[in-house]
């Protein structure tokens, strides 16, 4: 009743829609970086959309299973073979004990998720199943897994399973070019109009030091004539902050929870799943929506997902 | 606002415990008030960052509920604040930068360490990593620009002094504060049936205790 570990990858851990409601104790969400993602691969095996998953990132895995059951692999693609033949992501693969499930070369986007129809058997702190990578707990002891790790499963009651494709609304296609739209934060207003220009007339790289904490930009986003000062508050997934020498840096699911750099503007939520895809030398560039507008187009994606429910 | 799901409320006053309890009092009005439609609320110096569920409320229903609560007296009942002694061993074992430090200041190690532990530290907020407390109350004297390039870690229960504040390392971590010695306590215990060594009003005051102290409550705590 496990999953075995041949090879672990460069960073394998448990993720789920992480740990809400402790930022005041500073415990950021951790969870998965691309919750789409997640959501569409355990709709794939037929589990609740939050269930915990194995969140994969950049270089993946060789799994041996070590009992029958299904799996679904979403997100980023990677070249898959189950037992040496072609297997691919976004369809329901069936699994027998001894199968050997390997991610090979990575196509497009950065972390792809891979659900079990069995129970992850880890244990629950603060509501969630979540891996903190940075902090060290949570998931499987605290930590990615490691070469020759057992991950023990729990019987579900999901014995069959229905082919599903996936709606055509659900984008899996990751460019690696992205216009992230974005709000404003607390201190955008701190920002000379010609700071704000200069920061979204930018395209900027993906820095290869971007990870769970944070997306970092390569390039400068902007000159400052005399520093912001500004009191640390209260950092929200999302916020990009702008380091003294201008640099941006994007704050995610393993970010800290208070901040002290002045922060331009927030990633809409609707586009903090693409995060969760940006590998080193992708390009971004930003643009400020309304927060009407950002409303409306969070509103659109959570009912196409809740059509997932169904 | 502090993006599409969350809104920061700014506190004009300066820095104090009367501000702190001003803000302490709101988020738990607010933390009443809200339910279910509240994700997370975190208390800062002179800032309170809600975040919520948009399905559950709209933003201004949000807002007219917190201009609401705002205008509300706050409940005269002060939290019974607890004060937490935290024992730090301030040997050169678990001291890598208290030399450099009192050189910057122009003090002696001694001295560093007496003006360290002389004071009564308000918490002002949680925040950063897990059980790290933001402390008010360091002496001026002591206080010393962040390190220019961060260590890569800094072992847990390290006390380390950063610009004009002290703190203390819940678990290991990279960081640019000098570190002036070690906790054998935890600040961050997943076992414990409260996590969290401290809550915002709290007040700490530092004790120098031995390195064989520090290994005695080390070994209890296991």
């Amino acid at each position: 009743m496990s999953l075995y570990f041949i090879k672990p990858g460069m960073q394998t851990s448990i993720q789920d829609l992480g740990r809400k409601g402790q930022m005041h104790n500073g415990i950021s969400y951790s969870g998965a970086m691309d919750p789409i993602a997640l959501k569409v691969a355990n709709w794939l095996v037929s589990k609740p959309l939050d269930s915990a998953v194995i969140e994969i990132t950049l270089v993946g895995p060789v799994i041996r299973f070590e009992q029958d059951m299904f799996i679904a692999i979403t997100g980023a693609q990677f070249e898959l073979s189950l037992n040496n033949k072609p297997v691919f992501n976004n369809e329901i693969i069936q699994i027998s004990n001894g199968d050997i499930l390997s991610f090979g070369k990575l196509i497009t986007g950065a972390r792809a998720y891979l659900s079990i129809s069995k129970n992850i058997n880890v244990p629950k702190l603060f509501d969630s199943y979540s891996t903190h990578l940075t902090v060290s707990f949570g998931g499987f002891n605290g930590r990615a897994f490691k070469q020759g790790d057992r991950l023990n499963v729990l019987s579900s009651d999901i014995n069959e399973i229905y082919t599903k494709k996936i709606p055509k609304y659900v984008n899996s296609f990751y460019a690696g070019s992205y216009m992230l739209r974005c709000t404003s934060s607390v201190e955008t207003d701190l920002f000379t109009d010609t700071q704000k220009a200069s920061f979204t007339s930018k395209k900027y790289s993906v820095d290869a030091n971007s990870n769970r904490m944070g997306i970092r930009l390569k390039d400068i986003a902007m000159e400052f004539d005399k520093p912001i000062e500004i009191t640390s508050s209260g950092l929200m997934q999302g916020s990009i902050q702008i380091t003294p020498i201008g640099l941006p840096i994007v704050s995610s699911v393993d970010g800290q929870t208070i901040g002290g750099y002045p922060r331009i503007a927030n990633v809409v939520t609707a586009d903090l799943p693409i995060l969760g895809q940006l590998k080193a030398n992708d390009k971004v560039s930003f643009i400020f929506i309304s927060d009407s507008q950002a409303r409306k187009i969070l509103i659109n994606q959570r009912h196409i997902l809740n059509a997932l429910h169904e | 606002m502090n993006g599409d799901s969350a809104i920061t409320i700014l506190f004009n006053d300066d820095i104090s415990e009367k501000l702190t309890q001003k803000v302490i009092g709101v988020s738990e009005l607010i933390r009443k008030n809200l339910n279910k439609s509240l994700i997370d609320i975190i208390p800062a110096y002179q800032s309170l960052t809600i975040s919520f569920n948009g399905e559950l409320i709209s933003f201004d229903k949000l807002i007219r509920d917190i201009e609401l609560i705002l205008s509300l007296p706050l409940p005269q009942e002060d939290y019974q604040s607890k004060t937490i002694e935290i024992p730090v061993c301030y040997e050169d074992e678990f001291s890598p930068d208290l030399e450099s430090l009192a050189y910057y200041c122009n003090q002696t190690t001694e001295e560093v360490i007496t003006l360290h532990t002389q004071p009564t530290y308000l918490v002002h907020m949680l925040g950063f990593l897990p059980g790290f407390l933001y402390l008010g109350g360091l002496s001026n004297s002591i206080a010393c620009p962040r390190k220019k390039t961060p260590a890569i870690s800094i072992p847990a229960g390290s006390v380390a002094i950063g610009g004009n504040q002290t703190g203390i390392y819940p678990v290991s971590s990279p960081g640019g504060w000098h570190i002036i010695g070690r906790t054998p306590l935890d600040l961050f215990n997943l076992e414990s049936d409260s996590p969290f060594i401290a809550k915002p009003l709290d007040k700490v005051r530092f004790t120098a205790i031995s390195r064989a102290e520090f290994l005695a409550i080390r070994q209890s705590t296991l």
